[in-house]
């Protein structure tokens, strides 16, 4: 993907979020429209991903090129999430007049960032003005973004600032030199009840079954991990756990082998970030390796856990283990997953 | 009766008052707190401590043996007003009028306490260099995610008191608005400074949760009766401040001084009490075991002295990893010598300027360096990088704050206070 291809898109999407006609190109869903909009919480929800009690679609307010990335600002009603520390999750109910969205993502890979920065959003008003540092999130059907429930000051024109911070994860491959500093994209706003009240809104009938909302059509890439046929190096194995699947890989890396672990969500093969992972790596009987995995981000790789090891070799056996589920914030059908999830173990083939 | 007990109606008035300024604001003030019958100040002042920044022993403490700050701030940025280098007449001005102060109130939280400090960008006023027993740097941003504006004035005065009529008196002292305090004739800095910006703020339980109707805070009234500042728990615990010893400086011609450093943080409070549990507050702010075990009743008097860290801070990149959060006090925790101490004393206190929450973040310390190691203990980008602890996210309480400015200063020792050269 050449990044004019996301250019072009921009001016798609910018224009898009003007009329709600034009909605349509930048919005998932657009089905039944409901006033109700956070119905209940299923019951006896599955500790695994399941099928959330509603979908809902988002309205792009725009995106922009700076500082060698694209920033996307998008909303959509306020909703109800669930924030993370550990194993416990604390459910966040629906709070202000919208649920403020950012992506970021590298427009010539399309690799999107989902990366530790500090990202913040400040939005200004008039005299109004309004700071917020957003969690960041998973949802079933974005993947990965930055986003919170915000107050606004009524409807009007807004300034709204998103100042990406630098890319504290890792960076590897040709993001090496890359998105080391922060970047500033400003976006304008015109917000009013009656273009949210727009937004796609619908229940769904199996609300509670095992599985996932599908990826939206966006004019923006979603943070999808590369397939393992995709994964440069050699992969060596995958395992499932958890709703998790992990895919295991060989890459080169400028001091030697790097071990590659990449975690992905079931269904929808997102990227799994903020996990704390660790590893052992057994050889005949003997420990080869055993260490934590650090987080890093490529444009062939994407978001992935790496840690340096002289070699694997056929017969190995990698053992993950998962010290902490992704410390992410979760939309509704993602809140009860990846919270215990399982060590795995791959042999290498 | 001490200033803290009649109302939250009052106190609201005094704190806006001390916000406000001026002669308005100060006369308010006498109709709201009365007038305090407070002694003078010595007439000899040979005897006052050789470090301005001496404030411990004339403090009173809380029923732990913590120290108790001053209720009541205001921060002048003063500029020099005059072209070059100041003269002696300009020094000899300034002095005058400090020790006026000092002859009009007790040095004390019931009188008044006070330090004058000076920029890097003062210095370099003069051809010669700062001695090298003096770490003070120009401010930098101390973040990857932050992007203050540097304060470079001249002049940092910190004003402090319980009571708000006897800084805001002070202030107008020290501007040439009045020639008594507290019936003592005084004098100002006449022509030498002009006042750059003003701050101000007041720490203590009960203020903040008179004062919460703010930007950064919801409506909801969040803000416990009893918590000295807006995030709701007690902070200056004994054991996690640097003595005061421990921050002045050894050597040198400015021996006894320290620096200080004044941080503008503004505080957007929504998530923590619209949206974090008590769980995650008290994890966040102290560390996960303060929260797994309640560890932290109410705004946390009940931890005594120390903060009850009992060793978390050794555990902070475990915690990480497998609790998904870090605590503020256990991260900061890291930053200690090689006795043990913190390395920095913690003067800061909250604020309405602006109609915004936020945090005067003043701390004291020997080097500049020692604030620098303080900080990036408390960013935890070393635990961030190895764990699923977010840059700001779940990482003590960053997400939660903005740095919008920076300064550092050099507070000389008292016979030094007055437009210093750089090689006295």
């Amino acid at each position: 993907m050449d990044s004019r291809q996301w250019t072009r898109r921009d001016l798609l999407c910018a224009s898009g979020a003007v009329g709600v006609g034009a909605l349509a190109g930048c919005s998932g869903l657009l089905e039944e429209q409901s006033t109700g909009r956070n119905p209940p919480v299923v019951e006896d929800r599955p500790d695994d991903i399941y099928l959330p009690s509603h979908a809902e679609g988002m309205a792009m307010i725009g995106m922009q090129e700076v500082g060698g990335r694209m920033v996307a600002l998008m909303y959509s009603f306020a909703h109800r999430f669930w924030t993370v520390t550990g194993e416990v999750t604390e459910l966040v109910q629906p709070g202000g007049d919208v649920h403020l969205m950012a992506s970021i993502w590298d427009p010539d890979s399309g690799t999107v960032l989902p990366v530790d920065s500090g990202l913040g959003f400040e939005l200004t008003k008039g005299d109004w003005s309004a700071e917020r540092a957003p969690w960041t999130m998973l949802s079933q059907n974005m993947g990965f973004h930055y986003g919170d429930n915000m107050a606004l000051d009524g409807e009007g024109t807004y300034t709204v600032t998103v100042e990406t911070g630098a890319v504290g994860t890792e960076r590897v491959g040709d993001f090496a030199d890359s998105f080391g500093e922060s970047a500033t994209a400003e976006f304008a706003w015109e917000y009013t009840e009656a273009a949210r009240d727009e937004i796609a809104f619908r229940t769904l009938d199996d609300a509670g079954d095992l599985g996932a909302l599908d990826p939206m059509e966006m004019d923006m890439p979603l943070s999808v991990a590369p397939s393992a046929e995709e994964l440069p190096g050699q992969v060596f194995g995958s395992a499932e756990a958890g709703d998790v699947e992990f895919v295991a890989a060989v890459a080169s890396a400028e001091d030697g082998d790097a071990l590659v672990v990449s975690p992905r969500t079931r269904y929808n093969g997102y990227v799994l970030p903020a996990m704390s992972l660790s590893a052992t790596l057994d050889r005949d009987g003997s420990t080869a390796f055993d260490d934590i995995l650090t987080a890093a981000v490529g444009p062939d790789l994407g978001y992935h856990y790496r840690a340096s090891v002289d070699a694997v070799e056929s017969g190995d056996e990698l053992r993950i283990t998962t010290d902490s589920g992704p410390q992410v914030s979760r939309h509704e059908g993602y809140e009860t997953a990846f919270t215990d999830v399982p060590d795995v173990s791959i042999t290498a083939d | 009766m001490g200033p803290t007990d009649r109302g939250v109606s009052r106190r609201d008035f005094v704190k806006a008052a001390v916000a406000i300024g001026g002669t308005s604001a100060l006369s308010a003030c006498l109709d709201r707190e009365g007038a305090p019958d407070l002694d003078t100040g010595p007439e000899d002042l040979s005897a006052l401590p050789a470090r301005q920044h001496a404030w411990n022993e004339s403090l009173s403490r809380d029923e732990a043996g913590n120290v108790t700050a001053a209720r009541h701030h205001v921060l002048l940025l003063l500029d020099y007003a005059g072209e070059g280098t100041p003269t002696d007449g300009d020094s000899d001005t300034v002095e005058q009028a400090l020790r006026g102060l000092e002859r009009a109130y007790p040095r004390s939280n019931e009188g008044l306490l006070f330090t004058v400090g000076y920029t890097p960008a003062y210095f370099d006023r003069y051809d010669a260099s700062l001695s090298d027993s003096v770490d003070l740097p120009r401010p930098e941003a101390l973040a990857p995610f932050e992007d203050p504006e540097p304060d470079e004035p001249d002049a940092l005065v910190h004003l402090a008191s319980d009571y708000g009529q006897v800084v805001l008196g002070a202030e107008e002292a020290l501007l040439g608005e009045r020639e008594t305090l507290n019936d003592v004739d005084v004098s100002s800095f006449g022509d030498v400074f002009e006042r750059a910006d003003r701050r101000t703020g007041f720490t203590g339980a009960g203020l903040p949760a008179a004062n919460q109707d703010v930007d950064g805070i919801p409506d909801s009234e969040p803000v416990d009766e009893n918590a000295p500042l807006f995030m709701g728990f007690t902070s200056g615990f004994e054991a996690n401040q640097a003595s005061e010893d421990r921050v002045t400086i050894r050597e040198g011609p400015f021996a006894e001084g320290t620096t200080a450093h004044l941080s503008k943080i503004q505080l957007h409070l929504d998530q923590w009490y619209d949206q974090d549990s008590r769980y995650q507050r008290v994890g966040k702010m102290f560390s996960p075991a303060h929260a797994d075990e309640e560890k932290v009743e109410g705004v946390g008097n009940n931890l005594g002295t120390d903060s009850g860290l009992d060793g978390d801070q050794d555990r902070t990149l475990e915690d990480a990893r497998t609790k998904g959060m870090v605590g503020h006090t256990q991260k900061s925790a890291r930053a200690r010598d090689e006795n043990d101490s913190p390395l920095i004393l913690r003067r800061d206190f909250d604020s309405t300027d602006g109609g915004e929450a936020g945090l005067h973040f003043l701390s004291l310390q020997r080097t500049v360096a020692d604030f620098v190691e303080t900080r990036e203990a408390m960013n935890g980008t070393d635990v961030a990088d190895q764990s699923a602890v977010g840059t700001r996210n779940n990482n003590g309480i960053l997400q939660y704050m903005s740095v919008d400015r920076r300064g550092n200063y050099l507070v000389p020792p008292r016979d030094h206070r007055s437009l210093p050269r750089p090689d006295p």
